[in-house]
């Protein structure tokens, strides 16, 4: 995948694949990002979205494959050959932050560049630079083990953005922060990732940072990319049902329906017109939360459900509710409440966004 | 396109193997450990070395060389292990898991005797009860009149209470170990569920820690085999051999082959003991890691038996270490043993030589001989103390960091080899390697670099395993982000492994040192006039009736030895200055 304008991509994965013994943990990914690009890789855990990660910075080998930054190859799987993780021209933020806590902030950040043998002068105004960038200068001579989680965080990606590498990889950098720090990081990245005009691969499991902060998402699925491409892209055309219910807030629903006299049936009430369904008896029709509402609305389809839970959102209230063993999310306007195993009815507004196949795939 | 790739990778050497540094190491202990032992082998296979097989297993000869030391071995091996498994039990059980007073001083003082050499006590042994049979000095109960049987003078039953003094406190370290980790909800689970003492102790504690139990009952043994000293100390002058003490004759003697088959065969003994008690633990290794969260540990009230048992446990401690070490001083100034504690002179310390005192022998501080010894031996401890906790990090950093690789398997398991083979034999099995000229190379026997060699093989497991607990404390992390930078492994090993792990690696670095001061099979072998240390003039003076100032010597040794360990405990307990925010 080369972009338009006959640059290579500043990130390339050919079919790499990573084994561990019988285990496979990356299977077959072939994904590329231009310059500039910001790619999260989102999924579960133990995707193999890590250690993805991992063999882009040059901390384990491809069993398979081959990577590329900037048109040059860095790692081989086909002959277990692996650039040196520091000539890569790449830079990690570790979700434990990895200081050095034998050493101050200053001298954490001052290390790479001594051991890139910047002069001591350039090594100075660099890390009174990205001290400033970060908002830390007044933590210059502390140890690690002397400031707070946050201001931990900030000194890592300080560190890591110190010799300027064109490559940023970042692993679940936000996970160990409390939610309304996590927010303000997440900001913080997005300004630090401009700044730096850096490519940036960022690996997290919660699709909120994904949709947030990507210019590309690869969602992962057991070691293999179920769907890669922009973020509103995927919202909007999952290729998979694993896609469909991960990604978005609130999940959306997927309802199984089997094919009766031309029309999508699910409990003897028709959803939808047979020939969606293509050559499939049985297929699952993907409802967004705000397509299935709560009470009756004439000339809907409605069913009846238990009620679970209720939670506002921005004035309107998410309702999780059981149908058939299965979990269903819809919208209330306003606040609304009942009693745990309450009967209420949920209505379908229009045709389903998308129908997939029982094993997953998408049909129409 | 793949060619071209090709010729760009290796051109800049851009791209590279990861697999270097772990063969690089494989073959260093490949050298070290494995070729040794090929070669000691391989010496047995030839003509000579398969007379030597004839004669130490089926000849006339064959009672003496190899069955009777057999016999004598595995009693010591099974005395010792019994014996140590009782004390260092008792005594495990009491600081532990009781409310015996003071029970961190009792904890300290039964961790001591491992760590003062064990021709310590035999030495001791001596002065006390020597008899006359062998003529020369007297100990100090025939010197007063007293009547000493050759049974509790000389033989089988000194060497089993001296070696049990010694080596009771590897089983405490190991039983109070396990003992700690029983966290006190399962014995309160086990009291709310109405279970007596009684039964808590053998339903619930004695389980959980029987792999403990077999654990320590393995190691004593395979020290007690190995163990030279003590075997030559007192038994030799009776003619009681041990597996080590005839090997060490046969090698003496010029009878190489039959040496090395002996070793072979000590080899066989100790490590199929060693294999045996692994082989109970395994199934039951589940036991051990009960509770990760211990560090609570229940006390049972002991009522009136507080103070008695505790006085028991004191006298214990007391007779193992300090009697030892007060006997050995006061003999070393003593003219006779008879009366250790009148007439005191320093003549054997620093007395002038010429004079009729010792045969005209120089105090051990005027004696140029000794001098060269103690410098010989710090230069030897301190060597062998860098080189063994370097390799051990190198080691245990490569195998951590490489974990579940076939390379980081073989390396483990060659590198915890020598902890199966008895020094003596493995001194034996470095004579068969170095002691001729290798191609080029010239024979290296009688060398100080031999000796280096030979030891810091043999601590090898001991080093990759202070390794491995000193690595432990630094996640991956803090490495990998170092090499991510772009800085090589020795840049990354100076400047964030090493400051990181200073304190421990002294600390263990400090015990390697004592281990070598206060070892003796190891150099019995590999010393020779040119390399003398200070646990071999010891054993020299003692062979040769000169109690006193083998006695001065042991008590040098024992004095470096006791502040070297206290001096490790201290670096491993401060608190580094960036943690103390």
């Amino acid at each position: 995948m080369t972009p338009a304008n006959g640059n290579p991509a500043a990130i390339a994965i050919r079919n790499v694949s990573k084994r561990f013994g019988s285990f496979t943990a990356v299977d077959h990914v072939d994904i590329s990002v231009p310059q500039g690009a910001f790619l999260v890789l989102v999924g579960p855990s133990g995707c193999g979205k890590s250690t993805l990660l991992r063999m882009l910075a040059g901390l384990e080998t491809p069993t398979e494959g081959e990577m590329a930054f900037m048109g040059r190859t860095v790692s081989d799987g086909t002959r277990g050959l692996v650039a040196d993780a520091g000539a890569r021209d790449a830079g990690l933020v570790f979700q434990s932050y990895a200081l050095w806590p034998h050493m101050t902030v200053a001298g954490n950040i001052e290390w790479p560049l001594k051991v890139a043998k910047w002069s001591k002068a350039d090594r100075a105004a660099r890390v009174d630079e990205v001290l400033g960038l970060l908002g830390i200068a007044a933590l210059k001579e502390r140890y690690p083990a002397e400031i707070s989680g946050g201001q931990q965080q900030r000194v890592a990606i300080a560190r890591t953005i110190g010799p300027k590498p064109s490559i940023l990889l970042f692993d679940e950098p936000l996970s160990n922060l409390d939610a309304k720090l996590r927010i303000e990081m997440r900001s913080e990245l997005m300004r630090i990732h401009r700044a730096t005009g850096a490519t940036s691969v960022y690996v997290t499991h919660d699709q909120v940072e994904a949709m947030t902060m990507a210019s590309h998402v690869a969602v992962l699925n057991n070691g293999k990319v179920d769907q890669f491409g922009a973020p509103l892209e995927l919202l909007e055309n999952p290729r998979t049902t694993f896609v469909a219910t991960f990604l978005g807030t609130p999940p959306a629903n997927l309802v199984s329906v089997t094919k009766q006299d031309g029309g999508l049936v699910y409990d003897g009430l028709r959803l939808a017109d047979a020939r969606r369904a293509k050559a499939h008896d049985g297929v699952q029709l993907l409802y967004r939360a705000h397509d299935l509402k709560v009470g009756e609305i004439p000339g809907q389809p409605a069913i009846t459900a238990r009620f679970e839970e209720a939670a506002p959102i921005a004035g309107r209230t998410m309702v999780t509710a059981f149908a058939n063993g299965q979990r269903l999310t819809a919208m209330a306007d306003g606040y609304f409440s009942a009693a745990i195993g309450d009967q209420i009815r949920l209505s379908f507004l229009g045709e389903p966004s998308a129908v997939f196949a029982m094993t997953g795939e998408r049909i129409d | 396109m793949s060619a071209v790739t090709t010729s760009v990778l290796s051109q800049r050497g851009f791209l590279r193997s990861e697999t270097l540094v772990p063969i690089i190491l494989i073959l260093v202990v490949g050298i070290l450990v494995i070729a040794p032992l090929v070669k000691i082998v391989l010496s047995t296979l030839t003509v000579e070395g398969l007379d030597a097989w004839q004669a130490v297993l089926a000849s006339k000869m064959s009672e003496n060389l190899w069955w009777r030391p057999l016999l004598n071995t595995v009693l010591l091996g099974i005395g010792v292990a019994m014996g140590c498994l009782l004390m260092g039990g008792f005594l495990a059980w009491l600081v532990v898991l009781t409310d015996v007073p003071a029970p961190r001083t009792l904890g300290l003082l039964a961790t001591l005797p491992f760590m003062i050499p064990s021709f310590a006590a035999a030495l001791a042994w001596g002065a006390l009860f020597r008899n006359s049979r062998l003529g020369g000095s007297v100990g100090f109960f025939e010197a007063n009149g007293y009547i000493v049987p050759d049974w509790l003078a000389w033989g089988l039953l000194p060497t089993l209470i001296v070696l049990i003094a010694h080596y009771y406190s590897l089983a405490f370290t190991v039983i109070s170990a396990a003992l700690s980790s029983i966290g006190a909800d399962l014995v309160e689970a086990a009291q709310v569920a109405g279970a007596k003492r009684s039964r808590i102790f053998f339903g619930i504690i004695l389980p959980v820690v029987t792999p403990a139990l077999i654990a320590a009952a393995s190691l004593t043994f395979a020290g007690a085999v190995s163990n030279f000293a003590a075997p030559a100390l007192l038994g030799l002058p009776v003619r009681m051999q041990t597996l080590s003490t005839r090997l060490f004759g046969m090698i003496e003697t010029g009878q190489t082959e039959r040496g090395f088959v002996i070793a072979l065969l000590l080899i066989v003994v100790s490590a199929s003991f060693l294999w045996l008690g692994e082989r109970l633990v395994a199934g039951r290794k589940n036991f051990v890691t009960v509770t990760g969260k211990g560090g609570r540990t229940k006390r049972f009230p002991l009522g009136k038996w507080r103070w008695p048992l505790f006085a028991v446990a004191v006298m214990l401690c007391l007779l193992t270490t300090f009697l030892p070490a007060l006997i050995l001083t006061a003999s070393s100034f003593a003219l006779q043993n008879g009366s250790l504690f009148s007439n005191w002179t320093t003549h054997f310390w620093i007395g002038e030589g010429g004079t009729d005192m010792a045969q005209g022998q120089a105090g051990i501080f005027r004696n140029p001989v000794l001098i060269e010894a103690l410098w010989m031996t710090l230069k030897l401890a301190v060597t062998v103390a860098i080189t063994t906790m370097a390799l051990g990090l190198a080691l245990a950093h490569t195998i951590a960091r490489n974990k579940g690789s076939v390379l980081a398997t073989v390396l483990g398991q060659v590198s915890f080899t020598p902890i199966l083979i008895p020094s003596i034999a493995f001194a034996a099995a470095y004579i068969a390697l170095f002691g001729a000229p290798i191609g080029p190379l010239p024979s290296l026997y009688g060398t100080f670099l031999l000796l280096v060699l030979a030891a810091s093989a043999h601590l090898l497991p001991y080093a990759v395993q202070s390794g491995r607990s000193v690595l432990g404390q630094i996640s991956a992390d803090i490495e990998e982000s170092a090499r991510l930078t772009g800085a090589g492994f020795f840049r990354r090993m100076c400047a964030i492994i090493m400051p990181l792990a200073i304190r421990g690696l002294l600390a263990g670095a400090l015990l390697v040192f004592v281990k070598i001061v206060r070892d003796l099979s190891l150099v019995v072998l590999l010393f020779t006039s040119t390399s003398p240390v200070l646990s071999m003039l010891a054993y020299r003076y003692a062979a040769e009736g000169f109690m006193q100032f083998a006695n001065a010597i042991t008590m040098v040794i024992l004095v470096l030895c006791v502040v070297a360990t206290l001096l490790a405990h201290r670096l491993q307990n401060r608190v580094q200055k960036w943690k103390s925010a």
